[in-house]
């Protein structure tokens, strides 16, 4: 199981990473301060550390450098928003950088995404006789390859990536299509229909009423 | 035009015309005296060869005791040949005015002599080609005779050191305007050296280096303009400090207040997405609403500081005779609930000049402070003293004291010490923010003796009533 450290000195903020991240099938450890955190690094290995940077004690950037040489991917979660900020944080070898406030899906995303680059993260995503290849963006269903467009993948990955969670319109929306939600758009509807078809997932991929789509294992 | 070139310029035209208006009176005077010398030179001659013809004349042997033409003649040659030495021409007319006798060179016209009446005697210069001459005439009255007599002297030698002399001031002139040109550029350059160092400065003023200083290098009125100008410069650069020190505070008021703003709203919106897109368990559920109930809070919290900030700055204080003991009283009933910790008051009743909501509020903050930065059971005094500079109000805590370095940013608007302790305990970093304005309202300031580990004394001064009232309707 994939070991993820969260160092937040604010402990709801703590709490709701790791509720989220244990959803998605992850194992998460919270400490609110830099010296916990360097002494839960020297007790245990961790895959991932999701660090902020305005900490009691040592600050982020501290921690980020005794981290460093250990070569554990690092994603900084700040209210730091400013370009400089991202900029230092990044340079100092974080793999990302979310600002606060932020989105659970794409936190659980940007999660995906650096574990992915780590070759942490599973590769194959299996939903019935569905397999998600995510780093070749292959679909194979009954092992017979199944060919999807572009946003029609990136929609399937972001419903692997969040099983069980009602997405609503305007976030998938946000995260697929990056652009703003016209209510009266049908182009997601076409899209589910379309994945539902190719992929036969038409027991799976419901519709949640006013809200959007969620797809049950 | 340039200002040193003007300088020069100017005293260029001022020297030229002094040098050349001397000059030319200095070398016509010295001609005319020469001249004038010459003259009377010739006069003198002319009477002197008068009488030496006359004298002549009366020598010669006469015939029927009449002068002669040709005695005259011979007369005159004789004359001639005397004065030859002094390069003397001279000229003998009878009384028709027609020439007897003319020297070699003689070359005048009749002018002066149709001039010259009997008993006279009359002189001119006149200009023969090269030569200038003086030319004198005169009756000469020879027995039965009246004759007129006329020298020509050369006098070329005035007029030559005339010409001699303007051409040498001309020279000089000119050497001495060049010299002067030179001289005085260096004079003008070291004149103007505080103006081009002034221009320097406002150049480097007006590029944004405030802190750009000219040097005084004179202690004339440009030097005084300098020590003008460097302490315009000091207060420009003092407030431009004061407007950027403003700027900053305003900049790191409203990143401290976004990020402030961020925390709470993160896990508002992070718990509300879990709870409308995930079907959680009851435990789930309540720990998801109560974390929103509670950062809801916090935010409510932090606006109602934030607001109370703004009235302060804004709103009218209604300052009143005030009791120190009801203050005192007020404070002690609104910290009985609290049983954590031991509170002495000691205190002086007295009574102060204040809007008594305002003190009860910094009280409160300066109060709850203590209480945080202290561990449960501890002693927290809480004290006010009659001073020669008024009312002083006390909190003394026994907690975890200021670092030193940190004591002029604790009133800054969400500056914490320990921020996640203070956070645990329900601060926004607001309180003593909103205390210092209130105080600056009151005249007073917060005072800080603090050091990490021996806990903090935090106190303000309060002028006390009676005489003050003078002051307060000065300044409302």
């Amino acid at each position: 199981m994939i070991r993820i450290l969260i160092v937040d000195d604010e402990k709801p903020i703590c709490d709701l990473i790791d509720l989220n991240l244990s959803a998605a099938g992850y194992y998460c450890v919270a400490v609110q301060d830099g010296i916990k955190a360097i002494e839960a690094i020297e007790k245990d290995n961790f895959d991932l550390v999701l660090l902020d940077i305005m900490l009691p004690g040592v600050d982020g950037y501290d921690v980020m450098e005794y981290i460093r040489p250990l070569k554990i991917p690092v994603i900084f979660i700040s209210a730091k928003h400013e370009v400089r900020d991202r900029v230092k944080g990044l340079k100092l070898g974080a793999d990302d950088y979310l600002v606060k406030p932020f989105e659970v899906v794409e936190l659980v995303a940007r999660v995906e995404a650096v574990l992915r680059r780590y070759n942490k993260a599973e590769k194959q995503v299996t939903i019935g006789d569905v397999v998600v290849d995510v780093e070749a963006r292959r679909v194979t269903k009954a092992g017979r390859s199944v060919v999807l467009t572009n946003k029609e993948f990136e929609l399937l990955l972001l419903f692997v990536e969040n099983k069980n969670v009602a997405l609503f319109r305007e976030t998938l929306y946000e995260k697929v299509w990056e652009g703003e939600y016209f209510a009266d758009s049908r182009t997601l509807d076409l899209h589910v229909q379309r994945l539902r078809k190719k992929l036969g997932l038409e027991q799976n991929l419901v519709a949640v009423y006013k809200v959007g789509y969620r797809l049950e294992v | 035009m340039k200002f040193s070139i003007k300088l020069v310029l100017w005293t260029m035209i001022i020297m030229a015309l002094t040098l050349g208006l001397s000059g030319f009176y200095f070398v016509n005077y010295v001609f005319e005296t020469s001249l004038e010398r010459e003259i009377n030179q010739a006069m003198d001659e002319n009477s002197i060869l008068r009488f030496a013809f006359e004298t002549a004349a009366l020598n010669v042997p006469l015939k029927y005791g009449v002068l002669q033409d040709g005695t005259v003649e011979q007369i005159a040659s004789n004359l001639e040949t005397g004065g030859q030495d002094v390069r003397r021409m001279l000229r003998l007319s009878d009384e028709e005015k027609n020439a007897l006798y003319i020297s070699d060179g003689f070359d005048a016209d009749n002018e002066l002599l149709e001039q010259t009446k009997e008993n006279q005697r009359a002189y001119r210069v006149i200009r023969s080609g090269e030569h200038f001459y003086v030319q004198t005439a005169s009756n000469v009255n020879a027995l039965d005779r009246v004759l007129y007599l006329e020298t020509l002297k050369d006098v070329s030698e005035v007029f030559y050191e005339r010409a001699m002399g303007y051409s040498v001031y001309r020279r000089m002139t000119i050497l001495m305007l060049i010299f002067g040109v030179i001289i005085m550029n260096f004079i003008a350059a070291w004149l103007t050296k505080p103006i081009r160092l002034l221009t320097k400065a406002t150049k480097e003023m007006a590029a944004g280096d405030y802190s750009y200083r000219a040097n005084k290098v004179s202690n004339d009125e440009l030097g005084q303009l300098t020590l003008d100008f460097n302490s315009m410069a000091e207060a420009l650069e003092e407030n431009i400090d004061k407007l950027e020190d403003e700027i900053q505070a305003r900049e790191d008021f409203v990143g401290a207040f976004a990020h402030e703003l961020k925390t709470p709203l993160t896990s508002i919106i992070g718990y509300a997405d879990m709870l409308r897109s995930r079907k959680l368990d009851e435990e789930k559920s309540f720990l998801s609403a109560n974390y929103i109930y509670t950062e809801g809070k916090r935010l409510e919290a932090m606006s109602l500081r934030l607001l109370d900030i703004i009235v302060t700055k804004r709103g009218e204080a209604k300052f009143q005779k005030v009791s120190t003991e009801s203050l005192f009283e007020y404070i002690r009933s609104m910290f009985i609930p609290n049983e954590a910790m031991e509170f002495v008051y000691t205190y002086d009743k007295a009574f102060v000049r204040a809007d008594s909501d305002l003190i009860i509020t910094v009280l409160i903050n300066l109060l709850d402070n203590a209480c945080k930065a202290s561990e449960p059971g501890s002693v927290i005094e809480v004290k006010g003293n009659q001073e020669e500079s008024g009312y002083r109000f006390t909190v003394r805590d026994y907690g975890i004291g200021i670092p030193i370095e940190e004591q002029d940013k604790i009133t800054q608007a969400f500056y914490m010490v320990d921020k996640s302790r203070s956070r645990s305990r329900n601060g926004a970093g607001l309180g003593l923010a909103l205390c210092a304005e209130i105080l600056s309202r009151h005249h007073s300031r917060l005072e800080i003796d603090s050091a990490p580990g021996e806990g903090s004394s935090i106190g303000f001064v309060l002028r006390k009533e009676g005489k003050e009232e003078e002051n307060e309707k000065i300044n409302h």
